[in-house]
């Protein structure tokens, strides 16, 4: 049976904002209401966002990689942006986001897609890829893990990565107090003056109430930190098959990224994948789409040419 | 001192159950799960009865604790203030004692977890009532 229904149903259907005119729209996965945006034609490039973005993180990259002639496919994770939010933490599991982003995908039939996972999208969308190879062209991968221990000193540390999201303190502090789409985002940016007026807000107010900001704190409680850890066993499947593959990856990093520095995980997907081109390096902590998202769309546009053969 | 006091009676006459935060997964770190068995003697008492605490503002709060077959017990955990029935929450009053009751239960957990990383990540994430550290 489906979790009951938390205050997320009170939100508009339609976002409106000056940097986000996208049409939305939804498709129902796994019992979810699930919203994306689909917008130009052609080859498919799939944008995944991780905690607590949504889609708005990829506001810099829709119009240059439509414009160089992709579509372009935004998906909200189930939990976070415009999608429906299930306020049971049971409603949430790594498996169970990746078949949420199959559903959807296999719904709009996508085919040849290029995956760009940043954050919790690297799991699921790296997911989402070696288990449906056949709609998958290529990978861009950015500040994100997928393998299982340790994904980073910091996560193993108390303060202030475990305590954050302790029993209870977890949906105090970033349930009753959204500090992770708030102070969280703000900390994990370069330009913060920058980000303070021009998102912030924006990724507060998607999350109005404390139910619905449950996934900001659950999330958390998916890394792996011993081997008794509950998907434990689907990274180290993710590690493996990600070996295994040979799909034409890029991996580009935030020179300033503390959470997921470049020096360690970049260079572990380059072991994982040692065709992949970069690591490239921008300006970005670890949200780094929001002090280098048009860089970064060039860069992707650079790279999907020059699989196509073409010179810009 | 974390102000935190457990209160064995409680009169609810005229009273209403706040629901003011829910944990669904209190053994995450299955150190707190241990915590609430010991200070609310989970073991004898199970499903009986509520636990009841008095915190800072003098409001009484009841920890109702959730179990989920398959998982040991407790589960989850919510904590309702007790309120008099037709009278809204002090949501600064609610805010404030939580934190209390934060401390206090970080503190009882102890170990390696520690009421000063607590106070630090609150002043991390500038949790309104803290004053930064000087």
């Amino acid at each position: 049976m489906k979790a009951e229904q938390g205050p997320s149903q009170e939100l508009p259907a339609r976002f409106v904002h000056e940097q986000w005119p996208y049409r939305p729209r939804f498709k129902r996965v796994n019992g979810w209401r699930m919203h994306y945006i689909d917008e130009g034609t052609g080859d498919p490039v799939v944008l995944l966002h991780g905690n607590p973005a949504w889609g708005f993180l990829y506001r810099a990259f829709v119009e240059p990689l439509v414009a160089a002639g992709r579509r372009v496919i935004v998906p909200d994770m189930v939990g976070f942006g415009l999608s429906e939010k299930p306020v049971r933490e049971q409603a949430h599991t790594l498996d169970g986001h990746i078949a949420n982003l199959t559903g959807l995908l296999r719904q709009l039939d996508v085919q040849n897609a290029t995956m760009v996972c940043h954050d919790w999208g690297g799991p699921t969308g790296l997911g989402f890829a070696l288990s449906n190879r056949e709609r998958v062209r290529a990978l861009v991968i950015m500040s994100t893990w997928a393998w299982p221990l340790p994904p980073a000193e910091f996560h193993t540390r108390i303060f202030p990565w475990r305590m954050m999201h302790a029993p209870l303190v977890g949906p105090y502090l970033l349930g009753r107090h959204n500090a992770l789409a708030g102070r969280g985002m703000y900390l994990s940016v370069v330009d913060r003056k920058k980000f303070r007026n021009t998102a912030q807000s924006v990724y507060e107010s998607v999350l109005p109430d404390p139910g619905s900001r449950l996934l900001t704190w659950t999330w958390p409680r998916w890394i792996p930190l011993d081997h008794t850890a509950r998907a434990m066993q689907r990274f180290e499947w993710l590690e493996r098959e990600l070996k295994k593959s040979n799909f034409p990856a890029l991996l580009v990093w935030g020179r300033e990224d503390e959470v997921f520095d470049y020096k360690t995980f970049a260079t572990r997907f380059k072991e994982l994948l040692p065709h992949a081109e970069g690591p490239e390096l921008v300006t970005g902590r670890h949200f780094l789409q929001e002090d280098s998202g048009a860089e970064i769309a060039a860069k992707i546009n650079g790279f999907l040419d020059r699989l196509d053969g073409k010179q810009r | 001192m974390s102000g935190i006091e457990i209160v064995q009676s409680v009169d609810l006459d005229g009273k209403r159950r706040a629901l003011v935060l829910n944990e669904d997964r209190v053994g995450h770190y299955p150190e707190f799960r241990e915590f609430f068995v010991r200070r609310f003697a989970l073991e004898r008492n199970g499903l009986s009865r509520p636990g009841y605490v008095r915190a800072p503002s003098g409001m009484t709060y009841a920890l109702v604790f959730v179990g989920r077959s398959g998982e040991p017990f407790p589960d989850g955990l919510e904590i309702h203030a007790l309120v008099d029935a037709l009278e809204p929450l002090n949501e600064a009053d609610v805010d404030t004692d939580l934190w209390a009751f934060m401390r206090w239960m970080i503190e009882g957990v102890g170990g390696p977890w520690r009421v000063e990383d607590l106070d630090a990540t609150g002043e991390l994430y500038q949790l309104p009532f803290l004053r930064p550290r000087a």
